[in-house]
This record gives structure tokens, sequence and C-alpha cells, in this order.
């Protein structure tokens, strides 16, 4: 997929674990550990929305487009 | 649902069990000792004789045709009791799993070659017997609404699969 999540590296930067982000936004970690291997097949405004609001930062920070 | 299915696995068992039960008291009935006069008659036909033609084999055909409708029978049976795996996987929440759909391209499967080998032993039968066959007829009786019946569950499968493939996309969207 050309759509890469860097969702890894904003956690780095805000020095939060992904299991706190998990619940500061309200899923599990389970879900949590799809977004950040990229296997997610689509990702919700609303759940966009809350993980902006919690690392403080853009859209554009998380998600990236790579041409294959 | 849990109860709904709990009534419609009880429903199905009964069906079940009672189709066994008819099927074991027209077997019981159906003379299959004759196979082994069968073989005897086999051993000391005269070869000479046309096969065809010889009243004993025209006899036997007809006797080996109607034991073959009761494999079938014993087989559309069988297919009945799918209904019951597809109950267990709806009752343990699993509704569009690949098992499902397994089942309904299965069952579908079974009601159409139920309906056409029936079909195509009736023929044979009314050949052995030398009366009218008249294919129209036999696909007005009642057994025939397995075609649909199948046909139908061949849908289903479509349409489970394309659900399978919406619930993951949807378990992938966070």
């Amino acid at each position: 997929m050309p759509i890469i999540v860097n969702l890894d590296v904003m956690l780095v930067k805000r020095n939060m674990k992904s299991k706190e982000l998990a619940e500061i936004i309200g899923i599990t970690t389970a879900n949590m550990s799809i977004l950040k291997s990229g296997k997610a097949r689509a990702v919700r405004f609303s759940t966009l929305e809350a993980i902006c609001k919690a690392l403080d930062c853009q859209p554009a920070d998380i998600l990236e487009y790579i041409e294959e | 649902m849990k109860d709904n299915t709990q009534v419609l696995t009880i429903i199905t068992w009964a069906i079940l069990l009672s189709s066994v039960s008819i099927l074991l008291n027209d077997m019981r009935e159906f003379d299959f000792n004759q196979f082994k006069e069968f073989q005897n008659w086999a051993r000391t036909a005269d070869k000479n004789e046309s096969w065809f033609t010889s009243q004993n084999a025209i006899k036997w055909s007809y006797y080996a045709i109607s034991a073959g409708l009761f494999f079938w029978r014993g087989y559309l049976i069988y297919g009945f009791s799918y209904f019951l795996s597809i109950l267990k996987e709806v009752e343990v929440g699993n509704y569009f799993s690949e098992k499902n759909i397994k089942y309904f391209r299965k069952i579908g499967n079974i009601f159409i070659a139920y309906t056409i080998n029936i079909l195509v032993l009736r023929f044979l039968l009314a050949a052995t017997n030398k009366s009218a066959f008249n294919f129209f007829n036999e696909l007005k009786t009642e057994f025939t609404f397995l075609i649909p019946a199948g046909l139908a569950f061949y849908i289903l499968a479509e349409i489970f699969k394309h659900a399978k493939k919406a619930e993951d996309e949807n378990k992938l969207t966070i």
C-alpha cells in the first residue's frame, strides 16, 4: 500500500507509548498494532482527529504517500 | 438470536431423524437379498443371450436403480446435516465464516446433484420398465423445488463471501 503510517515516528517525538495513545484515543491495543504495522485498510476521521489531538500534530505528520 | 438458533437446531434434528427413520424403514422393506440371487444368475447366465433383451437383466437393472435411489436419498439427508454445522457456527457468532460459505456451497451441490440424479434414475427406471417418461412431468413433481433451493444456496454462499470481505474490511478500519 502506498500510504505509510508514521505513527511510530510521532510517538517517539512525543515520547509516548502506543498503549498510552490507545487509551487516550479509545481504541484497543490490537487495533493500535494494526494501525502501526500498516495492516489497516482505512482510518476513520474520528480516529485520525483523536490521534492528532493526542499527539498535537497534523494528519500529514502521521500519513505519508509514497509512490510504488 | 441464541434462542432462535436452538429452536432451529431442534427442528433440524427432528427433520433429520424422521428422514433417516423413513429411509431406514424403506430400506428394511426393500429386499436386499435379491442381490445374492442376481450374483447366482450372473454366474449361470447364458453368455450368448443378448444382455439388453434378457428379462433377468431388465429385472435386475430395475432393482439396482431402485437401490440407487436409496443412496441419493441418503445423500440428501447428509446434505441436510450441513444445516446443523451452519447453526453451530451461527451460535458461536461466526456468521460470515469461511466454513458457512463452504457449507452453503455443499448444500447447493447436494440439492442439485440429488435432483439431477433422481431424474436420470427415474428416466432409466421408466426405460427398463418400458413405460412412458415425460421429462416435464417429472420436473413438475415435488422434489424439483430442490433445484431453485440449490441455486438459492449458491447465491447465499456468494452473498456470504462478499459479507465476509466487508466484515474483514470493517475489522481493519481503525
